[in-house]
């Protein structure tokens, strides 16, 4: 079918056996691709007993109708599953080359299930499927693997996936990482790959993709020149996805020292702006992408001297820079290299470390918990120390390596954490854009800032063609509709699968989902499958225990702040989140879809599931 | 009497309010860069119009209108139709959503304009200080 495999690889990787599994195309009307799709695939299996690190968890990486067609920013595919970081919905999307080399070997996506007895890595080309040994490379880093496991299947096109040390070892918030340092970085999809014995996936594809408009190219080639012009996209391909960081931290919205200040005086030393003036030797793209925003830096002297690699993205920067007070950009890139090639997660591994130090500054921990390290403020030996303390698992690593919530939990400080359902807060404050407060308190997986960017409609970016506008950043009041519909509008992104960054117009993406498939998505109908698919991962967290007592915020976001751009603002969320369930139609005691709201959406089953024997909505 | 935009007497004006503007001084104390207003065509207004400013250090040391792009070569161009930049002077659209949502379009150096945002963004409220008239 045009825009689509129509079929899904399965390995058992408990048995050895491959599949295929074809799809009904219905699902994709209903659902898509993507994320979405996934959500639905897995809603039976996600289940409140299963063990994310057991053979039982599914996981499947998925891409969209658009995935490996050129269109703009599509060359991603994502990676869902049941989170062993938050114990909740599972997905983490990626760019470089892997999602399309999947397209083009005839799929749309990948199925694991099971769990090999032995370190294996999958060898797919096309057709073929093989499971090779994956013994020599346990233990290796996340580039080296990737070249070994090339140069082991003879092929240098080959695209690999891959864990490092940090999934092996289970951590829970550990990595995927493929190409250039693309990277699938949240909710711990590399801990459940290690938890299979799954070291790695290469795939090499050979099939052309069909598109059922014979004018698609033409449609996807314009859409790529509006978006190379745009000027966000200019901004990215000169300064990265940290080009707004001068401008966060003069509006408030950049955290700084672990969310407890606002505004980094240092942040013309660590700027985008200042890598690109200082540092960047080059750019890098995913798949056919027109922005670009990738960075290739050089070290050329210092402590951190290096060739070539790979420069910091936005929240690596904030992370380990304003989050943990280090000015000195050279040190940010080396640790934010080290989290890659380790394969964590460098949001959750800096987020986690801010609770480590500020419970140091606190008295809550002493030199005594720490395997003897003094946790002051912009030392970023000591970070280095604490992120292979993490990934060894080793004394206070051990802690580090269970994420913020655990660790907050171990010392009774749990108000402490800044963290939503056990996923720590990217580097969006939500006091210099409330309504990121309310994106925080209601993502279906932890607080997230990939399930609705709201921040950029909050200084600016409004979409009026589908109803979201900007509103003065430090109120509450009358922002959920807003809110919900880029909600929406993001789980589109996620089910095309399509980048974040990309500034694409809703009704381009729809007219080249039209084209690529032959449907005839009216934009009604396409927003409604944002909402579907959005209701859908509520209703699997509902099952996993989620209820309306945890769309919450933690105590830092809650607490004013007394200095920067953001000062003073108070987030009112249970007035956010009244208007809200109002808008989504959930159930505000028990924070479920109602069943009217499912059935609307057409998930009728689902509503079945969750409102059985039960009189209410 | 209001000062027609887009005109030469009404970036004469601007060029009076940024260098009578102690904010706008001290924030732009650092810039350095001119530029050109690019309204476009639309409408009954069949030509564009280019209005040049050049800006120092906090102050404008030149403003006047030009008959093209290379009676001046600006470092920086911001483009839109009259329509748009009405809404922008007349505070009705914010100049950040205008460049976001493709309204106006920056051409330049966008690390050095990200780097001064607030600088930017105080020179479009100065522009909120003149007595503007819009006739269509």
């Amino acid at each position: 079918m045009s825009g689509y495999g129509g079929q899904i690889l399965t390995i058992n990787l408990t048995t050895g056996t491959t599949g295929v599994r074809t799809l009904d195309p219905q699902l994709f009307r209903d659902f898509v691709g993507g994320a979405s799709l996934a959500a639905k695939l897995l809603y039976e299996s996600l289940t409140p007993d299963l063990d994310p690190l057991s053979p039982d968890n599914p996981l499947l990486f998925l891409t969209g109708p658009l995935t490996g067609s050129s269109g703009p920013a599509v060359g991603r595919y994502v990676v869902c599953a049941k989170s062993p970081a938050t114990h909740i919905w599972a997905e983490s999307n990626c760019g470089g080359f892997f999602g399309p080399e999947i397209r083009f070997a005839g799929y749309d996506g990948i199925l694991f299930t099971g769990r090999a007895s032995s370190p294996v890595y999958v060898w797919i080309k096309n057709d073929k499927v093989e499971l090779r040994d994956a013994s020599h490379l346990w233990g290796g880093d996340t580039y080296e693997t990737q070249t070994r496991i090339k140069n082991e299947v003879n092929d240098s096109l080959a695209r690999v996936a891959c864990i490092g040390v940090a999934g092996e070892r289970l951590i829970s918030y550990a990595l995927i990482l493929n190409d250039h340092g693309r990277v699938a970085g949240r909710t711990g999809m590399g801990a459940v790959m290690g938890s299979k014995n799954l070291k790695a996936v290469a795939v090499r594809g050979g099939n052309p993709l069909s598109f059922a408009d014979p004018a698609f190219n033409q449609k996807r080639s314009r859409a790529n020149i509006e978006l190379r012009n745009d000027n966000v996209s200019q901004v990215l391909r000169e300064m990265g996805s940290s080009g707004g960081s001068d401008y966060f931290n003069y509006l408030g919205e950049m955290p700084a020292r672990y969310f407890s200040r606002s505004g980094f005086e240092s942040i013309d030393k660590v700027s985008g702006a200042t890598m690109s003036e200082t540092i960047l030797s080059g750019v890098s793209t995913c798949h056919a992408c027109v922005i670009a925003c990738g960075r290739k830096v050089i070290l050329p002297d210092g402590d951190y001297q290096r060739g070539e690699s790979k420069g910091p993205e936005y929240e690596t920067i904030v992370g380990f820079g304003p989050n943990l007070e280090i000015s000195d950009l050279a040190a940010i890139t080396h640790l934010g290299q080290l989290c890659d090639s380790l394969g964590v997660d460098s949001i959750s591994m800096s987020n986690t470390i801010g609770l480590a130090f500020m419970m140091y500054q606190e008295g809550v921990i002493t030199t005594k918990d720490t395997n003897g390290l003094e946790l002051r403020w912009g030392d970023a030996r000591a970070i280095e120390k604490l992120i292979h303390l993490a990934v060894k698992r080793e004394g206070f690593g051990e802690l580090l390596a269970r994420g913020s919530k655990a660790l907050a939990k171990h010392f009774g400080v749990e108000k402490m954490a800044v963290q939503v359902n056990g996923l720590e807060v990217a580097y969006h404050d939500p006091r210099g854009a409330t309504g990121m407060g309310l994106v925080y308190a209601t993502s279906p997986r932890g607080a997230c800032h990939n399930q609705s960017d709201y921040f950029m409609v909050e200084i600016g970016n409004s979409m009026s063609e589908i109803g979201v506008e900007m509103m003065d950043r430090a109120a509450s009041e009358g922002k959920a509709l807003s809110v919900s519909r880029h909600q929406w509008w993001r789980t589109l992104n996620n089910s095309l699968v399509m980048c974040v960054f990309a500034n694409v117009p809703f009704n381009t993406a729809r007219e080249l989902l039209n084209a690529a498939t032959g449907f005839d998505y009216s934009a009604e109908e396409f927003l409604r499958c944002g909402e579907r698919s959005w209701a859908l991962k509520r209703a699997i967290n509902n099952r996993l225990g989620i209820t309306a007592k945890n769309d919450t915020l933690p105590r830092a976001l809650l607490t004013p702040l007394s200095e920067g751009g953001a000062a003073g603002v108070v987030i009112n969320l249970p007035m956010m989140l009244k208007e809200y369930y109002d808008v989504q139609g959930w159930d505000a005691a028990t924070g479920k879809p109602t069943r009217s709201t499912l059935e609307r959406l057409d998930l009728k089953n689902v509503a079945d599931d969750l409102w059985i024997n039960t009189l209410s909505s | 009497m209001s000062i027609p935009f887009p005109s030469d007497a009404w970036i004469k004006a601007l060029q009076d309010v940024l260098n009578s503007d102690d904010e706008y001084g001290k924030i732009a104390s650092n810039w350095e860069g001119d530029l050109t207003f690019v309204v476009k065509a639309e409408g009954a207004r069949a030509k564009p119009i280019y209005m040049y400013m050049d800006l120092w250090h906090g102050k404008c040391r030149d403003a006047r209108q030009v008959a093209d792009l290379n009676e001046k070569k600006a470092a920086f161009l911001l483009a839109a139709p009259f329509s748009v930049f009405q809404k922008i002077v007349q505070g009705k659209l914010d100049p950040m959503q205008a460049m976001m949502t493709r309204q106006l379009k920056v051409t330049g150096n966008m690390v050095y304009m990200m780097r001064n945002v607030p600088t930017v963004l105080r020179f479009v409220k100065c522009t909120s200080k003149i007595d503007s008239g819009f006739a269509e």
